[in-house]
């Protein structure tokens, strides 16, 4: 928490007068029920104003010469009442305002750095974490941290201010009003202590059995046709049920607990006000000196709000420990430091070989056993098409990650366009590099937003031409809008090969030097992927082509084919060669031709 | 250009796969009910189910009311009870304004029997006892003793009642949606089902339990305090609620000024949170198009908007209070300036100081439950905005099921017919356009065909996920429209290109399709898919239990399951969606072995994407334009060099060259 504070401190002036402005306003807060037992005391009950300095005091400066009624006196006490209120009023306006503006400044300035840090992560980095943690990092945690700082600028001052200064003013009232606070706040704070002891181990709990019901609807929803074609409505339902039954009796166990805090604090207020009343009764009846009416009526407000900041300070002790957490887990984002930092070099030395592996190992953090890659060597000729095959989970996605450095080898290295990678910015690295990931993702927008993703300044000829090379212009011309088709969040408007074919338009739009396809043709049937391919090898006859796929259709008229097996590229060779010398890549080719031993 | 690619704008995809697990958003704005009546007074009867609860509440709420509504009468009574009413001693008369120095004074309480002796304005003594008072902090006591109880009863009631109504709204919301047609979970957003299922519930529960009561109790406190006002003084009443319509104006008009900031702090902070959301979803993307930068200065511009509104929001916000105090304050004064003045001036409608004191503590019950219900407002408003989405799907139409025939699989034999079927998702591009199909029992079926043909929809309407448009499907001859959908499904398997697996072990995952199985069954059928071996090398083996979606395993690992299930199933008819996904190869054989010998004496319908399947397939249908286009065998089909040929060389051989 403490190195969070440090992004308050550009804006300490407005924080640091936050408490102050708070105190006046607590102070005219506390000064209310004072006036208010003059008005009492003095006006209505005509009692001697000389019994309280401070009254006659005030009076003097406006009546100097005497000759005022009671009735003057409640009406000068209660203008200074309303006084007094606009006052404290305007504090704490002033107070939220600082407190709101220090609060919300650092909220602003800590997201910032924060959403810069995630986006300057690495793939692998980002994977560690998890995207959905990184996002309710940078959403609830966050926020939670500014409710948090903006609470303690105001309330952290507030509540015990609250707490000193209504004690001070009761004991000045009538010193004896002091034992029903000492009885009292003990009685209080061990209810609520026990109360919360049993029943915050439970929100756990509850959090587990929501989960529960919200998984079983989410396989209802999302797996409904296995549901019903397995006609497990009744099944479901009975499940349902269960894990509904489970959520209400726990729910229902801790409002139960927490039903407790209220009655007590009800009956702790009140008693106490009993007592106030019995003391200051029995004062006046021996005629002890001092007590009066008007003091007693004051006792009870200050009891009342002794004990309400007595259920302020446990309220916040609640959100310490929420808020703690939160800072932990803001705090670990901004304390990761990014493995993939880029070079200076913005430009290669224009060599022949576009991308060269010497010697490539990768292993992933943290894993024992053998590497994914070992001593992987290869170079690619500018212009032409590898393809890379493999099972699954053999590497291949590595290998070309590397190349744009989501990952960095941990043996070896890799150069592109002559220069090894780790010297050029990862902009200019980036730059030169038409990635289409496995898996397309879109964004909300319309279609040539996301085309234009690959380069913001392509004009609206060459998105249509990028278009067409992806052959997605035919399904885009379609639409009603063509270009201007919105995209629903991450496409989900799109079928499985439109999106494919968008993403691929991203890429090549930016006309890169090397164009990676990871596995990113899958959806396409044959007719359209042969068209793509041709449509690159005649338009973009100076881009490198590096692809991945697992159809031996798709690979098949690469110029070269790089084999991954246990680890490493054990042959590059054109198809037919391939077909000779590669026992896997004949296994491959047979079992999706059909001619091997696929089916016996 | 097929039809289903023109759909893109009309219509989330309609293919076979579930996919799209969205993530339920969590709705921050407050929304608004369409009809808050219709809304309220269904919410009504789920609450009036729990009767008898509901009654109790309410005569708990009525006590507790009166039990607080009799506080601050006692509270001025006892504070009467020590303060003595003045006469003079000569005439008995009441002496509001006293002179202390007059000889003749003497104190004498009328309530208590209670005397304060002052001559010539000193105090020359007390006597008595103050009787009364410790009678009425008795009676405070018990009354609040009374009230802790009547209050913790009534905490553990509404929960209870809140828990119980939240319980029945979620089970007739999940009941509904396992009765819901597929076509409505294809159309909508399965993130936003699931919103509804948990935020909107929350949203009710919590109305329920806080707000429901504090409005009640609100209500009832401003009508007994109004009246206990009324009683103690006509003439305070009238000046205490001369300030009522002013904190309703001045609130007023600044919660409208409050909610302009508030709207669009949340409309920021939606726009905030669906980008971080975006971009870190989409982060390989971003990183793959050096992004980064421009990501995050849209951020910043966001951040900085959200920044300066959130201040503006926050300081309207904090001026509702100091005013209303203000407001508070001002009726204070007025009522102690009157009560000051009608005890000063005596005459008709005299007051005592403790009635004063009551006026006062019932005048702040009086404001308060006006503030109380407009912070509750919103929160009600969002419940029953929430209400109305629930209540949305729970009156969706459940699926057609009119079939009355019942069968034994037995009965069964297999054979299918699709006579002139017509289908279509929207009504202006048409699917299916009298589609033609008859399979005998036992036989293998192919369907071929691009990406938009139909093929899946012809699953779709033999399982009657969807209903035929026109004409007519049979099985054994029967229109399956007469067969109940339980019945018809039982004699249907299904295997889907994405598996759907469910959080329980992997014994449930394949004994879903059949629960009454024997272990030995269930492991006959996992070995019969191939699946034994690898489940056996799991750490708990069969009682190994899978991840939400089955994430621990290989996609090839599910979908050897889904075949076990299958197998388990032992339909008459199976249906096939060849999976496209990458599997490595030697899983992939693993995978066709599995699928060969679950096919073995069965009617089954595949959707193929390998050649291998084609070839093994008693009959290849084309499907090209919602009809068949050419069917046959495979020799047959490529020697007359047609639609299929073409398909062939395409899809399957690999790229002519």
């Amino acid at each position: 928490m403490r190195k969070l504070f440090a992004y308050l401190k550009p804006y300490w002036r407005s924080a640091a007068l936050s408490p102050f402005l708070m105190i006046g306003e607590v102070l005219c807060d506390l000064c209310l029920p004072y006036l208010m037992s003059f008005i009492v005391n003095f006006g209505i009950l005509g009692e001697d104003i000389g019994a309280s300095p401070v009254a006659s005091f005030l009076i003097g400066i406006f009546y100097p010469r005497g000759g005022y009624t009671p009735l003057n006196i409640i009406i000068l006490f209660g203008i200074l009442m309303l006084v007094v209120t606009l006052i404290g009023g305007f504090f704490g306006t002033l107070c939220a305002y600082t407190a709101a503006r220090a609060s919300q400044s650092f909220g602003n300035d800590l997201r910032r750095s924060a959403y810069t840090r995630v986006m300057s992560l690495s793939i692998e980095q980002t994977d560690r974490f998890t995207t959905g943690s990184l996002v309710t990092r940078m959403t609830n945690d966050i926020a939670m941290i500014v409710e948090f700082v903006e609470m303690i600028l105001r309330m952290f001052v507030r509540a015990p201010m609250f707490f000193v200064g209504g004690t001070i003013f009761l004991l000045t009232l009538d010193v004896k009003f002091g034992v029903v606070l000492l009885i009292s706040l003990p009685v209080l704070l061990i209810t609520l202590f026990l109360v919360l002891a049993r029943a915050v181990p439970l929100f756990g709990t509850v959090q587990t059995r929501l989960d529960r019901v919200n998984c079983v609807v989410q396989e209802n929803v999302g797996g409904a046709r296995i549901v019903k074609a397995s006609v497990q409505e009744d099944y479901e339902n009975r499940r349902f049920a269960e894990a509904n039954g489970a959520l209400r009796s726990i729910n229902y166990h801790v409002l139960r607990l927490m039903a407790v805090m209220t009655p007590v604090l009800i009956l702790v207020q009140n008693l106490a006000v009993i007592a106030i009343i019995y003391i200051g009764g029995s004062n006046i009846a021996a005629g002890v000196g001092g007590m009066s009416t008007g003091n007693v009526m004051a006792a009870v407000t200050y009891t009342t709000q002794v004990i309400t900041s007595i259920m302020m300070v446990t309220m916040m002790f609640q959100s310490v420990s929420r808020a703690m957490a939160s800072a932990k887990r803001v705090r670990e984002v901004l304390d990761t430091e990014p493995t993939v930092v880029g070079g200076t070099e913005t430009a290669g030395t224009g060599a022949d070989i576009a991308v060269s592996f010497r010697g490539v190992g990768f292993r992933y953090p943290d894993t024992a056993g053998d590497p994914v890659l070992h001593n992987v060597t290869l170079d690619v000729r500018r212009g032409e098409t590898l393809a890379i095959v493999g099972a699954t989970g053999s590497g291949k996605s590595s290998l070309v990650q590397m190349i744009a450095r989501f990952y960095d080898p941990t043996e070896g290295e890799i150069l592109v366009d002559g220069r090894p990678v780790q010297e050029y910015s990862l902009q200019a690295l980036r730059h030169k590099i038409g990635f289409v990931l496995q898996k397309s993702e879109l964004f909300s927008g319309t279609v040539a937003d996301n085309v234009r993703w690959g380069r913001a300044n392509a004009s609206i000829a060459e998105v249509k031409e990028a278009a067409a090379v992806a052959q997605a212009a035919g399904f885009i011309e379609g639409f009603a809008d063509d270009y201007e088709a919105a995209v629903a969040e991450k496409g989900a408007s799109l079928s499985g090969g439109q999106k494919q074919r968008l993403s691929i338009a991203r890429a090549v739009v930016r006309n890169p030097e090397i164009l990676i396809l990871d596995d990113a043709t899958s959806a396409l049937d044959l007719s359209t992927e042969a068209a793509l391919q041709k449509a690159l090898r005649t338009r973009m006859k100076d881009t490198t082509v590096i692809v991945i796929a697992q159809r031996v259709a798709s690979v098949k008229n690469a110029d070269r084919i790089a084999v991954i097996e246990d680890g490493t590229i054990r042959h590059c060779a054109p198809h037919e060669e391939l077909l000779e010398i590669s026992e896997t890549y004949r296994d491959i080719y047979a079992s999706q031709m059909g001619k091997g031993g696929a089916v016996q | 250009m097929s039809a289903q690619e023109k759909r893109v704008s009309a219509a989330p995809g309609f293919d076979m796969r579930p996919g799209g697990r969205g993530n339920p958003h969590s709705r921050m704005t407050m929304q608004k009910p369409q009809n808050m009546k219709k809304a309220i007074g269904r919410l009504l009867r789920y609450i009036g189910a729990s009767k008898y609860l509901l009654i109790l509440l309410i005569v708990l709420m009525l006590a507790i009311t009166a039990a607080e509504l009799a506080g601050p009468l006692l509270q001025g009574n006892a504070i009467d009870a020590i303060e003595p009413v003045y006469r003079n001693a000569e005439t008995g008369e009441i002496l509001y304004n006293y002179d202390k120095n007059d000889t003749r004074f003497e104190g004498i309480s009328t309530k208590t029997t209670f005397h304060v002796h002052f001559k010539g304005g000193d105090l020359i003594g007390r006597e008595g006892h103050t009787a009364g008072l410790n009678a009425y902090l008795a009676a405070m006591g018990i009354i609040f003793i009374l009230c802790s109880i009547l209050y913790y009863f009534q905490g553990l009631i509404a929960a209870k009642l809140s828990q119980r109504t939240v319980y029945m709204l979620r089970g007739d919301l999940f009941a509904k949606i396992s009765r819901l047609p597929i076509s409505y979970t294809d159309s909508h957003k399965h993130g936003d089902i699931m919103s509804r299922m948990t935020n909107d519930v929350e949203n009710v529960s919590n109305a329920i339990s806080q707000s429901i009561t504090s409005l009640c109790s609100a209500a009832l406190t401003l009508v007994g305090a109004f009246a206990m006002m009324l009683l103690l003084s006509p003439l305070m009443t009238l000046v205490a609620i001369v300030t009522v319509p002013l904190s309703i104006f001045v609130s007023g008009k600044l919660g409208k000024f409050m909610r302009r900031y508030f709207v669009r702090q949340q409309r920021l902070l939606g726009a905030m949170n669906g980008t971080v959301e975006e971009m870190v979803t989409s982060y390989e993307t971003v990183v793959a198009y050096g992004k980064e930068g421009d990501a995050v200065e849209h951020f910043s511009t966001i951040s900085n908007d959200l920044r300066g509104c959130a201040i503006s929001a926050r300081v309207w916000g904090s001026v509702m209070g100091p005013v209303m105090n203000f407001i508070g304050n001002l009726q204070y004064v007025l009522l102690a300036a009157t009560g000051g003045a009608m005890i000063l001036f005596g005459g008709p409608g005299s007051i005592s100081i403790g009635n004063i004191q009551s006026m006062l503590a019932y005048s702040k019950k009086f404001t308060r439950p006006i503030n109380q219900i407009a912070n509750q407002y919103s929160a009600i408003l969002t419940a029953l905005a929430g209400a109305e989405r629930i209540f949305a799907v729970i009156d969706e139409a459940d699926e057609i099921d009119e079939g009355k025939l019942e069968l034994a699989p037995a009965d069964i034999a297999g054979s299918i017919a699709f006579e002139k079927v017509f289908f279509h998702y929207i009504e202006s591009e048409p699917v299916l356009k009298g589609f033609d199909l008859t399979v005998k029992a036992g036989q293998k079926i192919a369907i071929v065909g691009a990406t938009g043909s139909g093929k899946t929809t012809i699953v779709n309407l033999l399982t009657r996920f969807y209903e035929v448009v026109e004409g007519r499907i049979t099985v054994d001859g029967i229109d399956i429209r007469d067969i109940p959908k339980a019945t018809l499904r039982h004699f249907i398997a299904i295997v889907l290109q994405d598996t759907v697996l469910f959080h329980d072990t992997i014994r449930a995952n394949i004994k879903y399709s059949r629960p009454d199985a024997t272990d030995e069954e269930m492991i006959a059928a996992a070995l019969h898919a191939r699946a034994d071996s690898f489940i056996r090398r799991l750490p708990d083996g069969y009682d190994t239990v899978l991840d939400e979606a089955g994430s621990n395993l290989s996609e090839g690992q599910r979908q050897l399951l889904a075949i076990a299930r299958a197998v388990l199933a032992d339909p008459k008819i199976l249906i096939l969606d060849e999976a496209t996904s990458s599997v490595d190869t030697r899983t992939e054989m693993k995978i066709q072995q599995a699928m060969v010998s679950l096919m073995k004496n069965r009617t089954s319908l595949i959707i193929a994407h390998r050649l291998s399947t084609i070839r093994d397939a008693d009959v290849i249908v084309v499907v090209k334009d919602g009809v068949i286009a050419e069917q046959g065998d495979h020799d047959t089909l490529l020697a007359a060099g047609g639609e299929y040929a073409k398909l062939y060389q395409n899809q399957f051989a690999g790229i002519a060259t």
